[in-house]
Formats: structure tokens, C-alpha cells, sequence
């Protein structure tokens, strides 16, 4: 259980963002209103053809048109993009981006997806940039496609890659992904009961509001690269990598940033085109990609196909879990492409196998939670299924299965799960509405309750901090952060106030410039909180004892401490946060439209530095997860292999009339780690989410929906 | 040999006029003194246009195929206005025209002949924020602040026809904006918390927080 956490003076009370002002006043400077004098403004051509050789690109006709500067193609642009295939997620490794055979380049031949980049322009002007892309002939050998993982891990399926379909790992070996524990097959011999069942999850984009755009500028061989990135460390060290620069010769920028949302922490395709423009053209250049490219050429959520056999005893515990899954990674594998979820029961018997697939759609890469909330959403439907067919509550269910230790073997530093299933299904009522009997709501209109819950790392890591003081007694606090959108710079002020002992009125954050700021984790991962945090306390504890050394500096000096703490969990524990969501839906089943009518969150993210920017968090990853359940999806023409509803009105990304109001609960613990005892936030809402919405449309109409998303035509279908 | 071909894509002009609306006359009036410097393209159709922009009145020559967005963002400084999809999808862009809110990526800057533009950047009145700025801040309506613009004005829009709405009001006038942080909840707070202001609480409190520093850009 939690204890009580002793207030503290600024942490943890609802603040607005130190720079709200900026974010309403139209203040703030994106990527996208970076302008240089003599700035060329750049343009991409992209492959319409799902899989095809470039025979020929002819590009004179483009370089001759009045305003154009400069035109890049794999001729004559022949980076490797290291982190765009990673060949298993590892984003860091930089042995393994050399090593991998299957490596994306800026510009690649074959072309593997609809948006594979083909060329790119910079010009004068915008319009004529964009005028020049149709004067470039590209003759292309159009090739056999396949955009499902199964069919094109069939025999005589297009070949996208010479070693096959089947994904090579960091090793270049075909191995499946999983983890394996006791003996599935004993366990379902041991089981009184056995379930099978198929689940599949569509690609859903990241689709942040800000498209991509990019900004380079040499000075001789030193590079400076405006882009949206939540990570400008790794970006800065990614791009000096790809060109062949040592770092310190590129300086990342990243002020304001429109959103993040995953695989953002490491730079992209249109950093490399960018720069290689502005070198080419011997000026500054902004590339600006348009909302559909955006949406085919970045990456979305993996999709998967989720294969489950569940062995249960008579008084449903669980004996066994198995499950066989395939995730369609796009043409470059530039995520791992795993499917978690099952870590979140307690069971002898657990096997998961997970093979990573090329496919000829968009690429997929990390996503908030990046192989969560579509595991959730499967494992947690199939549990839920099963609580059902053992005729069993499926809260009971959960509070008899759920996990207790990290793979059944190691202790959590805390543990508040079971208290976030019992406050939450207490708060939302869930006896009073969930369906005993699912579908049996008279009428066309029918109402029903579902839950699903989480258990995510939240772990401890390496990042720095600066800290400087001068005679006045302002506070400079120079973080690597971006802040995509989650507050990270005010919690950063808010930490160093804390950690100081002075208001936040005396604190300055630098943020967004690798110039000036040291190394931080980056946005992803759901990290910053916790690890550039723990840097800043570090960081602020060296400066107050300097400060009580010395007094507050003279005239025009500084005070400067730094730190680069690399925290661990002791004696073996796994460190993880917890939550449950309840949702109450209604589903018109003549229309086949599923409402959410009531939506309960409850987290145990440690304390919560700032609630009011934490309670925004959690609701936009519930809100998300609502969209990802029942309407997102990227359709695809199977014939072409073209994207058809690459943009917001065709990927229906949720409006202000979709969304419920989203009730947000915390439990706050103190585990003795993080800063102030912080956990990971940001990811963890949209974890449950999806598997929440589903679990509560079964209830409401008694069938249960397996393939994302719930659309009212697959809901009609299912009540025919 | 298969060659591609550039398809006869549809100019941006020729997208907004095939939806109906007049347009303005494109005969390329010389401007007598454009306000800011011509940057419009040699053999570019232009238009001198008198355009009132957040109660500023100017005389500008603008091309004839440049969106209101694009002239706001690229022409007249006014990088608050974001595009989002330049597509009619998002809501990012959105401005006041005459009072009305529009997407500005999908309306010719020419059609703002004559009229008046009211941006983000127009809100305030010199230090004082507008209402919405201050509930938006204190309900912490925006999070990574790109759709922010947008959610403003059609709020903005909202409140000058209707004072006091109710949510379901609020969020069928604010459907046309996107917030993919999903800070929805949030937003229609903020415009309600914003309507029910006492008019004497309308002042610049909680604004003068020091504006965060800013380095970096040119």
C-alpha cells in the first residue's frame, strides 16, 4: 500500500508551464518558423509505387528550372540513415548500425513503400521547389508487393529484402523475439481449460500536430540542424555519424516542438536530405514536408497479429500462456516490433514468439509504449474473454492472475497495482456497471463496463545536468530537453527550485540547444522526468554547498556545478508503474457507433512533480488509446499498395466531440528512487487504454471484437 | 520503358478556386508603398491587396497563389499561425477573417482584400491578455502548443457570438481543430472558465511570469 508522501514546497503542486505564455501568445519558435537569410526552401519526391527498382532518375530538367539550387538523389546523397533501420530497436549502438546488412540509406533503390523518399529539391521558393518535383523523370521497374506480415512470410512472396521477409536481428540472424518461461506444453496439460484465440492490431501514426520539417545551416564543415526531435543529443550525435562529422562540429536546435509521440529521439531521413541541400547549394535550407508525407513517409505503430493459447484451472488461475505474433515493421525495420503484455500476469508457463515482418506499408517505429498498448490490447482482450468463459468478473480475474513480481521471480521496488484495480473499480462503481450478462441491455442502445490495467518499467538511468548561479541569484538550469509537450522544462524548474530552496521565479531553464546544454536521455521512454531530473537534484545539491562555501558569486561570475548521475535499482528489483482503467461505453448496435460515456484512470506514477501538467498526460494518453480502439487506421489499397487515408479526416484522428471526459485518479508512493520518488508518466496512459475501450464494447453487445479498430461497420458485422 | 510522369496535379489556386468561392480579380495592381518589401517570385501573378491584420492596416502585394497562412508565416512575421496539414484538416491555421474563423491555409491571401485578419498575435491588448490566453494558461490547455493558435481563435470566434455556451457548444465550435496530444478535455475547460470570467479578472496577473529565455534563433 502507499504511504503518505510528506509535501514538499514546490514539487508536486499544480503549476502552469513556465513557458504557457509563449505556447498562447504564438510565441513560441517551432522548426518549421526557423527563417535564415538566403534560405532555400526544399521539397521531396516520393516513390508512388509500393515496391520498385529505380532503373534511372533524370533530373536535369528540375536543375534547370529558374530558383533551383540544388537536387539530391542516391547519387549523388548516399548517406546511411543509421537509425532508420536499427535492426531491432537498438538505437544507440552504434557498432550495430554498421554492422546490420539491412541498412536504410537517405535515398534507397529498391524503393520499398509508397513515400520512400526518391529525390529531393531546394529552391528559391516553395512553389517552384514544388514545381520542380514534377519535372523529374524517374523510371522505375515496378515489383510484385505484399502488405500483410503472414502473407509475406509465405513461400513466393515479394522478396523485399535478398535475406527474405523475416526481419534480421541486431546479429543479421532471423530469430523471432520472446521470452520463454517453465513448459507451455505441461502447463496446458496441467489446465482444465485451454483457449485459443486470434487477435490483430492496424497501423495507427503518430500523426503529432507539427509536420516534420527541418532547417541546416553550414558554416564551413560545422552544421547546424533545426528539427523537431525530443532527444538532441542522440539527434546531434546520430546526424554527425551518418555524415561522417565528429559531433562537436553539430550543433541540434530544437526550441519548441509539435509534439512527439515516439522514435524522436534520434534523427531522420529529412535531417540528412536537409543538410545535404543546404552543402550542395552552398545556403541555408528548410525542408517542410506536407501532412501526408508526413504520415507515409515517418512511421506509425506497428501492427501486429496475435496468435494466444491461454490454459487455465477450474478456479481460474492461469497455467499457461503462449503466444505466436507477427508485426508488420514497413519496408526498414527501424523499431523492434515486439508485443508485450503478457509480463503482466503471473503465470509458471509463459512462450512468446514474435517475428518481425517487412511489408511494403509505411515504416513503423516506437509509438508511445511502442509495443504496449496493441499487446495490451490482445493479451488483455484474450484474459478478459477467458475471465468470461470461466464465468468469473473479470476484476476478480485480474486480482487472482495479475503480476506481483517481475516475471514471477524479481520484487518491485513498490507495488501499488492492486490498489489501483480496488480504488479504481470502487471509484467508477464497476459493480453497479458492469454487465453480469454481456449484450443484455434491452434496446437498440446498449451499455457496458470494461477494464484493463498496467504494469510498465519505470526504470533509473544515466543523464547530465549544469546548473550556474550568478551574483544576483538567478538559477540557470541547462537541460537537453525539448519538452514535446509533456512540461519537461517547468518540472526541470520545478526540481531545481525544490532541490535549491528558492521560488521558481529565480530559476531560468536552457533547454532545446546542444550548444548549450549537455547530454540528456531524450523524450522517449517516458524517461526525462526521472533521469534528467535526478541529474538536476545532483547537480543542485554541488552548487548549494558551494554556494554555502563560498557565498553567491561576484560582479559577472558564476557559480557552475554538473552532474551526470547513473542511479541503479538495488538488490535485484524491477521498478514499474502501475495503473488501471475503467470505461463505461454505449453502443448504438442499429448504427454500430460505440460511444464512451464514462472513462476512470488511475496511476501510481511515484508523486507527481506537477499535477497539473501530469493529469493533461494521462488523459491524452486515455484519449489516444479511445482513437486507437475504435476508429484510427491507416487504409491501405491492396492492389496498388497505396496509402488511401494518409492525413487527419481519413485516419480519423479523434476530435473534440469524440472524447469523453476523461476522470484522472492518482496514487502517489514513494519508492526511494526517481527525484522526489517520480515515476514514468508519459507513455503509461495509453498502455491500458485500448484493451479498456474493447473489453468494454464486449460487454456492452456480447461479441467480442478482435481486430482493431472497432468501426461501426465491424460492429454491425458482428451483431448480423 | 515505363516512365512516371508528373501527373497534372491541381495547383493550390486552382484547388481553392474549384471550391466555389469568388475569387478576386488577379490583374497585378503595382503597389505604391507595399509594407513589407516585394518578395513576391519574378513572373508570378501579383496582387496588391489592403489587408487590416490584427487592427493594423497595410497595403501588401502578395502573389496571387500564396494562402492567408502563407503570407501571415512567411510575409508578414506572423509565425503563430501554424500550419498543421495545409489541407483544411487540422485547424491549426485558423483565423479570424471579418470576425469569422477560417482556415488560412485553405483561403487565398488575394480574398483578404478589404478585409480584416485577427491572428494569435492579435489577442492581447498590448500586455493584456485576452481572456482565453489566461484560462488556457491556468488549465493548462496547451501541451506541445502547436494546434494552440487555432483552438484560440475558434474559441475566440466562439465566445464573441455566443458569451456563454455550453460545453456541448464549445466542443461542436472547436470540432474543426485537431489536438493530437488530446488535450481536449483541457480545452473546453479553459473556454468555459475563460466565458465565466468576471470582466474585472480579465487583467494580466498571472502573465507576468518573466517570459522564458529564448536563445538560439536568428
Amino acid at each position: 500500500m502507499s504511504e503518505t508522501l510528506k509535501p514538499l514546497k514546490t514539487v508536486g503542486h499544480p503549476t502552469p508551464r513556465i513557458d504557457a505564455l509563449e505556447r498562447v501568445t504564438g510565441a513560441g519558435h517551432y522548426t518549421g518558423d526557423v527563417k535564415l537569410p538566403g534560405m532555400l526552401y526544399a521539397r521531396v519526391l516520393r516513390s508512388p509505387h509500393a515496391h520498385a527498382r529505380i532503373r534511372k532518375i533524370d533530373v536535369s530538367k528540375a536543375e534547370a528550372l529558374p530558383g533551383v539550387k540544388a537536387v539530391v538523389t542516391l547519387e549523388n546523397c548516399n548517406f546511411v540513415w543509421g537509425a532508420g533501420s536499427v535492426a531491432g530497436g537498438i538505437q544507440y549502438n552504434d557498432e550495430i548500425k554498421k554492422n546490420t546488412r539491412q541498412r536504410r540509406h537517405a535515398f534507397n533503390n529498391p524503393v520499398r513503400f509508397v513515400g520512400d523518399p526518391v529525390a529531393a529539391v531546394a529552391a528559391t521558393d516553395r512553389h517552384i521547389a514544388e514545381d520542380a518535383l514534377h519535372l523529374i523523370a524517374v523510371d522505375y521497374e515496378v515489383l510484385p508487393h505484399v502488405l500483410e506480415p503472414e502473407e509475406a512470410l509465405k513461400p513466393g512472396a515479394p522478396q523485399i529484402w535478398p535475406e527474405g521477409n523475416f526481419a534480421l536481428n541486431p546479429r543479421n540472424e532471423q530469430q523471432p523475439m520472446g521470452q520463454k518461461r517453465g513448459n507451455v506444453e505441461e502447463g496446458f496439460r496441467a489446465s482444465d481449460h485451454v483457449f485459443e484465440d486470434r487477435y490483430s492490431t492496424a497501423f495507427v501514426h503518430n500523426a503529432q500536430m507539427e509536420p516534420r520539417a527541418c532547417v541546416a545551416q553550414w558554416e564551413g564543415d560545422k552544421l547546424t540542424v533545426y528539427t523537431p526531435t525530443g532527444g538532441i543529443a542522440n539527434c546531434r550525435h546520430d546526424i554527425a555519424r551518418d555524415l561522417g562529422l565528429p559531433d562537436d562540429n553539430v550543433r541540434v536546435i530544437c526550441q519548441y516542438m509539435g509534439g512527439n509521440f515516439g522514435n524522436k529521439n534520434q534523427n531522420q531521413d529529412a535531417d540528412l536530405i536537409t543538410a545535404s541541400l543546404a552543402k550542395l547549394a552552398g545556403a541555408p535550407v528548410k525542408l517542410e514536408l506536407s501532412r501526408k508525407e508526413d504520415f507515409i513517409g515517418m512511421h506509425g505503430r506497428w501492427p501486429t497479429v496475435q496468435y494466444y493459447k491461454v490454459g487455465v484451472s477450474n478456479d481460474g488461475t492461469l497455467k499457461a500462456i503462449q503466444l505466436r505474433g507477427f508485426s508488420g515493421m514497413g519496408g526498414y525495420r527501424k523499431n523492434s516490433g515486439a508485443i508485450g503484455g503478457i509480463e503482466c500476469y503471473q503465470c509458471p508457463n509463459i512462450e512468446t514468439v514474435i517475428t518481425p515482418v517487412y511489408t511494403n506499408k509505411t515504416v513503423s517505429g516506437n509509438f508511445r509504449g511502442p509495443e504496449y498498448p496493441q499487446g495490451y490490447f490482445g493479451i488483455q482482450s484474450m484474459m478478459d474473454d477467458v475471465a468470461y468463459k470461466m464465468k468469473m468478473d473479470p476484476v476478480d480475474f485480474v486480482l487472482k492472475n495479475m503480476t506481483r513480481k517481475a516475471n514471477d521471480s524479481a520484487e518491485y521496488t513498490n507495488y501499488t497495482l492492486e490498489e489501483c484495480i480496488r480504488r479504481g473499480a470502487e471509484a467508477f462503481e464497476w459493480k453497479k456497471r458492469w454487465r453480469q450478462s454481456p449484450g443484455s441491455d434491452p434496446g437498440p442502445v446498449k451499455r457496458g463496463a470494461g477494464f484493463a490495467f498496467m504494469s510498465f518499467r519505470s526504470g533509473v538511468g544515466h543523464s547530465n545536468a549544469i546548473l550556474r548561479v550568478d551574483s544576483k541569484g538567478r538559477y540557470f538550469v541547462h537541460v537537453g530537453v525539448t519538452d514535446v509537450g509533456a512540461g519537461a522544462k517547468t518540472t526541470m524548474g520545478l526540481i531545481a527550485a525544490e532541490a535549491l530552496e528558492v521560488p521558481l521565479s529565480q530559476i531560468e531553464v536552457v533547454w532545446g540547444d546542444t550548444g548549450r546544454c549537455p547530454f540528456s536521455v531524450g523524450e522517449s521512454g517516458s524517461r526525462t522526468t526521472i533521469m534528467t531530473g535526478h541529474a538536476v537534484i545532483e547537480a543542485a545539491q554541488d552548487l548549494k554547498k558551494q554556494i554555502a562555501e563560498k557565498g553567491l558569486p561576484k560582479g559577472s561570475d558564476f557559480l557552475t556545478a554538473s552532474a551526470g548521475p547513473t542511479p541503479r535499482i538495488q538488490g535485484g528489483k524491477v521498478r514499474n508503474t502501475f495503473g488501471a482503467h475503467f470505461v463505461e461505453v454505449e453502443v448504438d448496435t442499429e448504427l454500430g457507433r460505440a460511444h464512451v460515456t464514462k472513462y476512470l484512470c488511475v496511476h501510481d506514477c511515484g508523486r507527481v512533480m506537477n499535477p497539473l501538467t501530469g493529469i493533461s498526460q494521462i488523459k491524452g494518453g486515455a484519449i489516444m488509446g479511445i482513437g486507437m480502439a475504435l476508429h484510427e487506421d491507416l487504409v491501405y489499397d491492396r492492389a496498388s499498395g497505396a496509402p488511401l487515408s494518409a492525413g487527419y479526416y481519413g485516419a480519423r484522428i479523434s476530435t473534440h466531440r469524440d472524447v469523453p471526459d476523461v476522470e484522472v485518479m492518482f496514487i502517489e508512493s514513494d519508492d526511494g528512487y526517481g527525484p522526489y520518488g517520480a515515476k514514468s508518466m508519459g507513455e503509461s496512459s495509453k498502455v491500458p487504454a485500448v484493451a479498456a475501450v474493447g473489453n468494454a464494447v464486449f460487454n456492452a453487445i456480447g461479441r467480442r471484437m478482435k481486430d482493431l479498430p472497432i468501426t461501426k461497420d465491424k460492429i454491425i458485422g458482428a451483431l448480423a | 520503358m515505363p516512365k512516371s510522369k508528373a501527373k497534372g496535379r491541381i495547383s493550390r489556386r486552382k484547388f481553392i478556386e474549384g471550391t466555389g468561392v469568388a475569387v478576386v480579380a488577379a490583374t497585378a495592381a503595382p503597389a505604391i508603398h507595399a509594407q513589407s518589401p516585394p518578395e513576391t517570385a519574378p513572373g508570378v501573378p501579383h496582387t496588391a491587396i489592403r489587408v487590416t491584420v490584427n487592427g493594423k492596416a497595410q497595403r501588401i502585394e502578395v502573389e496571387d497563389r500564396w494562402s492567408i497562412a502563407e503570407m501571415l508565416r512567411d510575409h508578414l512575421g506572423l509565425t503563430g499561425t501554424k500550419i498543421g496539414c495545409d489541407r483544411g484538416e487540422c485547424g491549426a491555421c485558423t483565423v479570424l477573417l471579418d470576425g469569422k474563423p477560417v482556415y488560412s491555409c485553405s483561403n487565398l491571401a488575394v480574398w483578404a482584400d478589404g478585409r480584416t485578419i485577427q491572428t494569435v498575435e492579435g489577442l492581447a491588448r498590448g500586455d493584456e491578455l485576452d481572456p482565453l490566453q489566461h484560462a488556457f494558461i491556468e488549465h493548462d490547455a496547451p501541451q506541445c502548443g502547436f494546434c494552440t493558435s487555432g483552438q484560440l481563435m475558434s474559441a475566440k470566434a466562439l465566445l464573441n457570438s455566443n458569451a456563454h455556451p455550453t460545453r456541448e457548444e464549445v466542443q461542436a465550435a472547436m470540432t474543426g481543430n485537431i489536438c493530437r496530444c488530446s488535450n481536449y478535455n483541457r480545452y473546453v475547460e479553459a473556454v468555459l472558465a475563460a466565458a465565466a470570467m468576471p470582466a474585472g479578472k480579465r487583467s494580466n496577473s498571472t502573465a507576468g511570469r518573466k517570459r522564458a529565455k529564448q536563445g538560439g534563433l536568428s
